[in-house]
């Protein structure tokens, strides 16, 4: 679903932020990357949405190679990859249903459409009657599980988390996971980016460790073996 | 709701949202666009002026004496045969006289005893169906037998042209620099809007909405404030024109006295240049403040 083959990334020419990169995640997995900041996490996933382009290999979403995508085209490879945001990005002058109906009166749905994908993901992610709400009446977890529900709205078969709990505490952010789990066990590719390093402990999936843009470790199933690693940096 | 709605709406949204602003910019177009058409309207009424001129102003060739009615209507016959000629008016010797008496009306002891002997000569006034001809049509009746003179106020004719290039090219200036402050205003309106809905186009952007998805809206508000300024000044400018061509003389309604024309002949002419400097205005103005927004 994800390949980076040889993807190497160089910002005004000397600043390496990512270096030989070969990786492949396959199709409904659930899968973290982890390191300490600057490592390089932020430009993987920009990458993945051509917000940048590799300054050498090839990246593939979905069998094809994004590097062949006109600018034209970048919208619809975004299309396949919902984005969750640590700081949650909803619109605080809309309501949740509102918020969530953005996302698909951009990839232009039907008004009968958005009705009912709005109800569905609102069920999925456990805010069922919560349409009529502000995001500032709603608690942090609640806004993250908005922001979830916008991003699967548009039935992406990719959804990035990046830092979707950095500004959560403990207890909710177990519910943001419980919700992202139960996401990919639909068949949806799931990448998180995190910090929530006991969290990614306990879950036991596949994990990519990056450090100073390489990847110094892509463990099948993450475990106690990361504890020691001072990812907080 | 479909998408155009939807798009339709977003526009109509920011608008309201940003009620002071929308209100100040429109009050600022329509400034522009009425001073625009003042321009257009005396625009207009000079070239009218000057066709009116071009048109009333022929040639005068004047008749031998000697000339027998057969001969004259020879001669008529042979002007008309000119290219470029429009028409022609023969006016005989009593014509003449009655035409000097109205010249002279406060000084008819110019003209004592004269209506014995009639000293003035019958003419022709030929006038050209083009300006452009007159030289040509001028020569050709000075070569017709009988014709001993031939009067052509060549000098005035070219003065007003001449004046009329330069007030046309002066209005072309002003309207040009009135037109990039307009858009310049608007983009300016635009560009608030869009930094003030940064958060939407950043999302917008995540989610795979195509370049036309995000630009509409804005297009929309561009145009909406464009079009109302359109026809919030064709009403103003109409209302002004009425009020003053009530007042003021018409166009050749008497010689040599500058006239305006009825606003029959000229609404629909402001209405068509206002609604297209609108939407031009409008859709150039908000295309250009949120092209730096779409890089992907």
């Amino acid at each position: 679903m994800i390949e980076f083959i040889n993807v190497k990334k160089e910002y005004n020419h000397d600043v390496l932020a990512l270096n030989n990169i070969n990786l492949k995640i396959e199709k409904g997995d659930f899968t973290f990357l982890v390191g300490p900041s600057g490592s390089g996490k932020s430009t993987f996933l920009k990458l993945m949405i051509k917000e940048e382009e590799p300054t050498s290999g090839k990246i593939l979403i979905d069998g094809k190679d994004i590097g062949k995508f006109k600018n034209k085209d970048i919208p619809f490879l975004r299309r396949k990859i919902g984005f969750v945001f640590q700081d949650f990005r909803l619109l605080y002058d809309r309501d949740v249903f509102e918020n969530i109906s953005f996302a698909l009166r951009v990839i232009e749905c039907s008004e009968r459409e958005i009705q009912a994908q709005v109800k569905n993901v609102l069920q999925m992610v456990g805010l069922t009657g919560k349409e009529k709400y502000y995001p500032n009446q709603l608690s942090g977890g609640e806004q993250q599980r908005v922001a979830l529900a916008r991003a699967l709205a548009t039935k992406p078969p990719i959804i990035i988390a990046d830092e979707p709990t950095g500004n959560l505490d403990p207890t909710t952010a177990k519910g943001i996971f419980k919700t992202l789990l139960d996401i990919n066990s639909r068949g949806t590719t799931v990448l998180v980016v995190t910090h929530a390093m006991d969290i990614v402990n306990d879950l036991n999936k596949r994990v990519i460790y990056l450090d100073h843009g390489q990847v110094v470790k892509d463990e099948q199933k993450g475990g106690p073996k990361f504890d020691n690693e001072n990812v907080f940096i | 709701m479909t998408t155009k709605m939807y798009l339709f709406k977003e526009g109509y949204d920011n608008l309201r949202k940003h009620g002071s602003k929308t209100f100040s910019t429109m009050l600022i177009i329509c400034a522009t666009l009425l001073v625009l058409g003042i321009f257009l309207v005396l625009f207009q009424n000079v070239n009218a002026n000057v066709e009116t001129v071009r048109v009333e102003q022929g040639l005068q060739a004047f008749i031998d004496d000697t000339a027998t009615d057969d001969e004259i209507e020879y001669m008529q016959d042979e002007i008309k045969q000119i290219e470029g000629v429009k028409e022609v008016k023969y006016i005989d010797k009593d014509m003449a006289f009655e035409d000097a008496k109205q010249a002279f009306k406060d000084q008819e002891y110019f003209l004592e005893g004269l209506d014995k002997v009639n000293i003035f000569p019958a003419s022709f006034v030929v006038k050209f169906n083009n300006i452009n001809q007159s030289q040509t049509v001028k020569t050709a009746v000075e070569k017709i037998d009988g014709i001993y003179k031939v009067n052509y106020n060549e000098d005035r004719i070219q003065a007003v042209i001449s004046i009329s290039k330069i007030a046309n090219i002066f209005l072309l200036g002003i309207g040009a620099v009135l037109l990039i402050v307009s858009i310049f205003i608007i983009s300016n309106t635009i560009k608030l809007a869009v930094y003030s809905n940064k958060r939407e186009i950043f999302i917008m952007r995540y989610i795979g909405a195509t370049n036309r998805f995000i630009r509409t809206p804005f297009i929309v508000e561009g145009t909406i404030m464009g079009l109302v300024s359109a026809i919030i000044s064709f009403i103003l400018i109409s209302i002004a024109y009425v009020l003053i061509y009530a007042r003021v003389p018409q166009v050749g309604s008497s010689l040599g006295v500058f006239g305006f024309l009825p606003y029959t002949t000229l609404w629909y002419q402001i209405l068509i240049v206002y609604v297209v400097l609108g939407l031009f205005i409008g859709i150039f103005g908000s295309a250009i403040s949120i092209k730096k927004y779409l890089k992907v």
